[in-house]
């Protein structure tokens, strides 16, 4: 009960540089800054996808990226959501020509993206406070399913 | 012997790259990296490619120092085809890199805090650089990836308010700089956790060609290449340097260095007012190819570049700073006792992934021949 109640409400979050130029990355970090402080809204930054809810990926996927990005987006346990942050994620922006294979929605599905070259930090933590209720949803619902299977 | 890796995904790195830790016991005995994560080819799509739209690529070589990236590659071509710079754009451009050089220190200061464990110290600094962004928003427009640069000046000149607002701005940062400092020289717990950790000497960086903070951590204050920049030497820059050679050390020189750069925003603010005059110059490309080098915030940044009289890029080079930092971590790592103190003195060396993974060699796909980079 009381871990029920409690996972509810924490979301973890890892960021994935699948090759961007750090701008997406930087902003990310800042959002740890006491003036932006998702840590009061229940949102963890721990970049460990085994205990993420929230895979944050930003930048264009380059050919080494390609399987590591699968392998990781499998190892992410189930209720899980991806969020593509960036020009790059959405589109490959100016990388388009480089040594790149696609966008992350080729890869891997992608649940919401946050277009901008980077976006602004406030609009990161608007569009994960818009995905977090359907993570939770997708949890509770994920969690009778195995109450109702023992 | 053992291999403990660490990466591509770890809580404490930036940026994605795997290093496997050679370990007996907890006692570190070597390192082997693994890159080409974030290896886009940003040189390949730039060949053929107009130089209006090189500067953009150049701005995201990397997103920290984006702004040190675009200066070097418009001063390149202006050395190049003789553009002469409005008095204006050279103080604007100083006054920029300096800001980006405040943000760029003291995230790297907050990440070292963060990996000794001292979640206090990382946060403040972090806090801190807020302001300074709001800063280069306020001259630019925006936080990171400014597009503030063109070759022959900038885009943008700015006005009375937002000279008073970094004035104003300026001396609360320098209050907090003083106090960081003085927490980092007292506290305990911050300062002797990295002493006598990751030791490099004058003779390892000579060897290993390490530039920037870390060479200048290790009593090589010439290796700062902004004393040979003009308006630096304008200016009477001094370089700020230390003679020990640890991480402690290396993490004091960004400190004190932070306070250098606000003292130099404010000498190059009086010299910004006492000029007149537009801020862009109207260019005339000419085709050639030349070098240009600047100091970043990691090191020196090298840009050669070989253009058309029409400005389509034939061939460029980048040589990024980290590369040689880098390989000045095989050294430091002989005074690192345990893991832990290996990953904080990865970070104390401040390494920037997307700067690094530059083009070097080239492989023909059909037949398997390599050779190297270059203008030939
Ligand atoms: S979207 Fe822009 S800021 Fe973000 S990784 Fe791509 S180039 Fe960099």
């Amino acid at each position: 009960m009381i871990k029920e109640f409690f996972r509810k409400r924490s979301i973890n979050v890892c960021i994935v540089n699948t090759g961007g130029c750090n701008g997406c990355d930087i902003e990310l970090v800042s959002l740890l800054a006491s003036r932006y402080d998702i840590e009061q809204y229940g949102i963890y930054v721990h970049n460990n996808p085994r205990e993420a809810d929230v895979l944050l990926v930003s930048g264009p996927v380059t050919l080494p990226w390609k399987n590591r990005l699968k392998e990781l987006y499998e190892k992410t346990p189930e209720p899980k959501i991806v969020v593509a942050v960036g020009a790059c994620a959405l589109s490959c922006g100016i990388f388009k020509e480089g040594n790149v294979c696609g966008p992350v929605d080729k890869i891997i599905p992608v649940d919401a993206t946050i277009p901008g070259c980077p976006p602004r930090p406030s609009e990161i933590i608007q569009a994960i406070l818009k995905v977090a209720p359907i993570a939770l949803s997708k949890r509770e619902e994920h969690l009778k399913k195995i109450a109702s299977e023992n | 012997m053992n291999v403990v890796p660490l990466g591509p995904i770890n809580p404490i790195f930036k940026e994605p790259i795997r290093i496997k830790l050679i370990v007996e016991g907890e006692t570190v005995l070597g390192a082997e990296i693994e890159m080409g994560y974030v290896h886009r080819g940003i040189e390949k799509i730039m060949e053929g490619k107009h130089y209006l739209k090189g500067i953009y690529l150049a701005e995201r070589v990397c997103g920290i120092c984006s702004y040190i990236h675009t200066w070097t590659f418009a001063e390149c071509i202006e050395h190049i085809s003789n553009i002469e710079v409005p008095d204006k754009a050279r103080y604007l451009r100083v006054l920029t890199t300096e800001l980006e050089r405040i943000h760029s220190h003291l995230i790297a200061i907050s990440v070292y805090g963060l990996s000794i464990e001292h979640e206090t110290f990382g946060i403040w600094c972090l806090n801190t650089r807020e302001h300074v962004m709001d800063l280069l928003e306020t001259i630019t427009g925006n936080r990171i990836n400014m597009g503030f640069n063109v070759v022959g000046g900038v885009r943008q000149d700015i006005n009375k308010e937002m000279i008073d607002k970094i004035y104003k701005k300026l001396e609360e940062l320098r209050n907090d700089m003083k106090n960081i400092l003085e927490i980092y020289n007292t506290g305990p717990l911050i300062n002797l956790r990295g002493r006598g950790v990751g030791v490099i000497g004058y003779k390892e960086i000579m060897k290993t060609r390490a530039v920037g903070p870390v060479a200048r951590a290790s009593a090589l204050p010439e290796s700062d290449w902004r004393l040979r920049h003009p308006t630096y030497k304008e200016l009477k820059f001094k370089p700020v340097w230390a003679k020990e050679g640890d991480n402690s050390a290396r993490t004091l020189v960004r400190i004190k260095e932070i306070l250098a750069s606000i003292d130099l925003i404010e000498k190059i603010l009086e010299l910004y007012q006492e000029s007149t005059g537009a801020v862009r110059n109207r260019v005339n490309i000419k085709g050639g190819s030349g070098e240009w080098k600047n100091e970043a915030h990691r090191g020196e940044v090298t840009y050669k570049i070989s253009l058309t009289d029409g400005g389509i890029i034939k061939r460029i080079i980048i040589r990024s700073p980290s590369v040689m930092n880098l390989e000045a971590y095989k050294y430091m790592l002989k005074t690192c006792p345990t893991v832990s103190d290996a990953v904080t003195t990865y970070i104390s060396i401040d390494p920037c992934i997307s700067c690094t993974e530059r083009t070097i060699v080239l492989v023909d796909k059909k037949t398997g021949k390599t050779k190297p980079y270059s203008f030939k």
